[in-house]
């Protein structure tokens, strides 16, 4: 009971403290809300970018595509070599019938149908080689290439240059949105600590009676510490529920830009809410923490 | 102008110089790191239910006296004993529960402006993490006791300096204090004010509470005729049963 009395009569100061310094608390939680929108903006961006690197990464394979007339003797023994190459998950010979198939395939996907005006096209024959992972691309792509093969591969292709360049965008976004994170949360410490400063300044005489009657350290420094905490508390809720608003609009274009899957994306926002009030939670009782040990001291 | 006080009641000295003391200094010295000297080999034991005053004039040392027993301030050497804890060895988070022995009031009251007067002696005890039960059951008592149970509801700029001083006992009261502390408690009050103040401490005191009172008030001291601790320059000159607040001899 009396931890409980403890807990009732910090939150009960608390509140009444926050709303004592309103103009200060109100800008405090204002900067809170502006560095988790910031937040949650920067969290929708990389995790869209990481689950399309994801499936770019998924479709990373280096394509061979053969010289003519190779014998079958020759198309077994590259095939067997590609196989016997380090980073090498499955290896495909792709028939000219079967790319042909695939190319009328595609159209038919897309609702038309391959028309080659009467000519008779012959597709060149491959090897898919699919890979455990994006790193292995160069490698792989060299060792097919190498002079021992040249007779047999034609060329070489591969999507590593795109994957190489969303790695190059994801990591720019996630420095600058870093740096962008790091300096807002820096000037919502800075809010807290001089909000929870100005209440300890303004609530000195109230201190002062509290020491002199007996009060504990912790009912003295408690209700200063929630105080930043409802701060960061009242941030989240705003940040989540602005968050609930435009999540709607949003949803879609993670689907579709990012290839985020709808039953992930619902479990998206269940993880950046929780994101949102473990920082905005954390922000305000690090910056009254902070406050209260460097000012309390000073005023008792 | 010199008003002359009523006279009190004799009040029966409860005190037996045989208790252990309920405040003890032994060579109790206080100097602040600019050289200043605050209290010089300072040695004085007060038994339970005494009323000491302690006099002397500004800068004497009766502050820092008193700061030393709520364990505001430390001694620089020497022994300071307080309801039978040693505060040099007392573990910070021991103070408050010290500070629950000792009542302690001021001149200027130090009421929380914007709280009742029930409020603020309920404050004391919430703020000790008291139950609202005690709450309920001990404020009443407490204003009672000081006979302002009819002003309860009165913030403090509704009553006069008499009250406000009622108000700041019932709080220094609030935890049943061994010791309580008056710091100048009539310096803002009238003579017949002041005489009521010391009227109701006389009562806390033959209640059983030892009364420690620094003032600067002669007619109060010398009415009352009590132990006298008399203060210059940090030194302690005078300890004296039954004194004036002169020298008399």
């Amino acid at each position: 009971m009396p931890f409980v009395r403890f807990v009732g009569f910090s939150v009960i100061r608390a509140w009444q403290g926050f709303w004592r310094n309103a103009m200060m608390s109100l800008a405090a939680t204002a900067t809170v809300v502006l560095m988790l929108v910031l937040l949650a903006g920067l969290f929708v961006v990389l995790s869209g970018m990481d689950s399309g690197l994801k499936f770019i990464e998924s479709k990373v394979a280096v394509t061979a595509r053969l010289r003519d007339n190779l014998s079958t003797t020759d198309r077994d023994a590259l095939l067997a070599y590609a196989r016997s190459l380090p980073g090498v998950r499955q290896v495909t010979y792709v028939s000219p019938e079967m790319a042909m198939e695939r190319l009328r395939q595609a159209y038919a996907d897309r609702g038309q149908k391959l028309e080659t005006g009467g000519a008779k096209i012959s597709l060149y024959a491959s090897i898919e080689v699919a890979l455990i992972g994006p790193s292995h691309a160069g490698s792989v792509s060299d060792a097919l290439l190498d002079p021992a093969h040249r007779s047999q591969v034609a060329q070489i292709t591969t999507k590593q240059s795109e994957y190489d360049k969303l790695v190059g965008i994801i990591n720019v976004i996630r420095t600058v949105g870093i740096i962008a994170l790091v300096l807002v949360g820096l000037t919502v410490l800075f809010m807290i600590v001089n909000t929870i400063r100005i209440a300890v300044y303004a609530r000195a005489g109230e201190i002062e009676i509290m020491r002199l009657v007996g009060a504990s350290d912790s009912f003295i420094r408690w209700p200063f510490i929630l105080e930043g905490i409802l701060c960061g508390l009242i941030g989240a809720i705003v940040a989540v529920v602005m968050l609930a608003i435009v999540w709607e609009p949003i949803q879609p274009i993670l689907v579709s830009v990012f290839q985020m899957p709808t039953a992930v994306s619902r479990q998206f926002l269940a993880t950046l809410s929780a994101l949102l009030f473990a920082v905005g939670l954390g922000v305000g009782a690090i910056g009254s923490w902070i406050s209260v040990r460097s000012n309390l001291a000073a005023v008792i | 102008m010199t008003t002359t006080l009523p006279r009190p009641t004799a009040a029966p000295a409860t005190a037996s110089t045989l208790a252990e003391p309920v405040i003890s200094m032994v060579d109790v010295g206080v100097t602040y790191p600019n050289g200043k000297v605050a209290l010089a080999d300072v040695s004085v034991a007060i038994a339970p239910g005494e009323y000491v005053f302690l006099v002397g004039a500004s800068g004497a040392g009766k502050t820092t006296f008193i700061r030393l027993l709520i364990r505001d301030q430390l001694p620089t050497s020497g022994r300071v004993v307080v309801a039978g804890k040693d505060l040099l060895k007392l573990r910070r988070g021991q103070v408050p529960k010290l500070r629950r022995r000792i009542g302690i009031v001021f001149q200027d009251f130090r009421l929380l402006p914007n709280k009742t007067a029930y409020e603020n002696v309920a404050f004391a005890l919430e703020v000790t993490g008291a139950s609202s039960a005690t709450v309920r059951r001990r404020v009443p008592q407490l204003l009672n006791l000081v006979g302002l149970h009819e002003h309860d509801h009165h913030l403090p700029t509704q009553l006069s300096g008499g009250e406000q001083q009622r108000v700041a006992i019932a709080r220094a009261l609030v935890h049943d204090p061994a010791i309580l502390i008056a710091d100048e408690p009539t310096g803002n009050l009238d003579p017949v004010t002041s005489w009521e103040i010391i009227q109701l401490l006389i009562q806390i005191n033959e209640l059983g509470t030892t009364v420690l009172m620094a003032t600067h008030n002669q007619e109060i001291v010398n009415a009352m005729r009590r132990r006298v601790l008399a203060l210059e320059h940090g030194t302690l000159v005078r300890d004296e049963a039954g004194a004036a607040y002169e020298r008399e001899y």
